[in-house]
């Protein structure tokens, strides 16, 4: 049976390499390798990191943590038919909830602020990219201990980030990445493999970073993993900005099955072929930049 | 003689330019430097951009004198670009202060 190109980035085994942990369902295999160029250590077959068998488990560290240290960062844009149940659900899990409202044109501040977030406004509209970074900014400055990346339009799962967390209070590292492909997406469209499956290869040509989800916006950090991230991309190439960056800091990170869920509306609001051409012009010429 | 001098004045014109602007995008100024250094070699020896265009398959030395204009201008305009998205990094930065400084919270209910 051929393989089409996410069955192929999901069964690949993919070695591990520096201050990269790597888990994937159902056994957790985690490895973890500890100096550069060593031996990648096998650490154990069958560490259950949170989960067991699908079924999450919380830690005994990340019940420890008091959730308001925990800051989930949303950028908007004209989300105000979808962003008030993201927020309150996050609200009512006891996360502080930043939302940045880049520009909208609608009632997407107001919506959120109603639903119990904090927002940020910028006056006009700058870009994903320039909004996750304001509200990292803030959220630093709140003193947040952690930081989560989320987005507006109702793919992720707010109890994806507690799995999230888990994942870098137990195995130590700075950067929790989701990932689709060791988790599951509903509804993705054959197109939409492909971009991802190509923006694969490309950051790991780009970064040597071995992910097998480079543009997912579900990702959580420590404090002094996000106080390492500084976006310079305003629009879309930040996913791609993001992760040199951590790649550069040589901070660990893990990748952590996530859930995505595709809908009309997402899908509508989401990345187009010809967006992969302007984010390869937007890393193009930032190379040309100090 | 005088279309000599006068692109020998412009080509001197953009080996400043590109000396000022090393500081900002060391990339773009290294390759303005090379291409109009090698522009003033040929303005000034015209039987040697001859050879050379023969030797790439270009018809005429004055042919490639051209081409290497377009060059230059293609690089001053993405230079150009390169200044543009530094403008728009500052304008972020500004954006940004004015946004965390009106930072709204919900009242808490009572």
């Amino acid at each position: 049976m051929l393989l089409g190109p996410l069955e192929a980035a999901s069964t690949e085994r993919v070695p591990p390499r520096l201050g990269q942990i790597c888990l994937d369902e159902p056994l957790q295999l985690l490895s973890y390798t500890l100096e550069p160029n060593s031996l990648h250590a096998v650490v154990g077959i069958g560490l259950v990191a949170g989960t067991l068998w699908g079924k999450p488990v919380p830690s005994k560290q990340s019940k420890k943590l008091d959730t308001r240290s925990i800051c989930t960062v949303i950028a908007a844009f004209n989300e105000a038919g979808v962003v008030g149940p993201i927020v309150s659900d996050l609200v009512r899990r006891g996360y502080s909830v930043v939302v940045v409202d880049d520009g909208s044109q609608d009632t997407t501040g107001q919506v959120a602020l109603s639903a119990g977030a904090t927002v940020i406004t910028h006056p006009v509209n700058l870009g994903q990219g320039a909004a996750l970074q304001t509200g990292l900014k803030f959220a630093l400055q709140q003193n947040s201990s952690y930081l989560v990346t989320f987005d507006a339009d109702g793919q992720h799962r707010p109890s994806d980030v507690t799995r999230l967390i888990d994942a870098l209070v137990e195995h130590k590292a700075a950067y929790a990445l989701g990932s689709r492909f060791l988790g599951s997406s509903r509804g993705m469209p054959f197109g939409r493999r492909v971009l991802l499956q190509a923006a694969i290869w490309l950051t790991r040509a780009m970064t040597g970073l071995r992910l097998t989800d480079t543009h997912n916006g579900l990702r959580a950090m420590t404090r002094a993993g996000a106080s390492r991230i500084s976006l310079r991309q305003n629009r879309m190439a930040h996913a791609s900005e993001l992760l040199e960056q951590i790649a550069a800091s040589g901070l660990p990170h893990v990748e952590v099955p996530v859930t995505i869920d595709y809908t009309r509306y997402s899908l509508a609001k989401g990345q187009r072929l010809s967006d992969s051409l302007t984010i390869l012009f937007d890393l193009s010429a930032q190379k040309l930049q100090r | 003689m005088i279309a000599q001098i006068g692109l020998s004045i412009l080509l001197a014109a953009v080996l400043i330019y590109a000396w000022t602007e090393y500081r900002r995008a060391p990339v773009i100024a290294v390759l303005s430097i090379l291409v109009a250094t090698a522009g003033l070699y040929f303005v000034w020896l015209p039987s040697h951009a001859t050879r050379l265009a023969t030797l790439v398959g270009i018809g005429r030395g004055v042919d490639l004198i051209i081409y290497v204009w377009v060059v230059i201008s293609l690089i001053l305009l993405l230079n150009l670009h390169l200044k543009l998205r530094s403008q728009a990094e500052l304008i972020t930065v500004l954006m940004r202060e004015v946004a965390l400084a009106n930072a709204r919270t919900a009242e808490p209910n009572k």
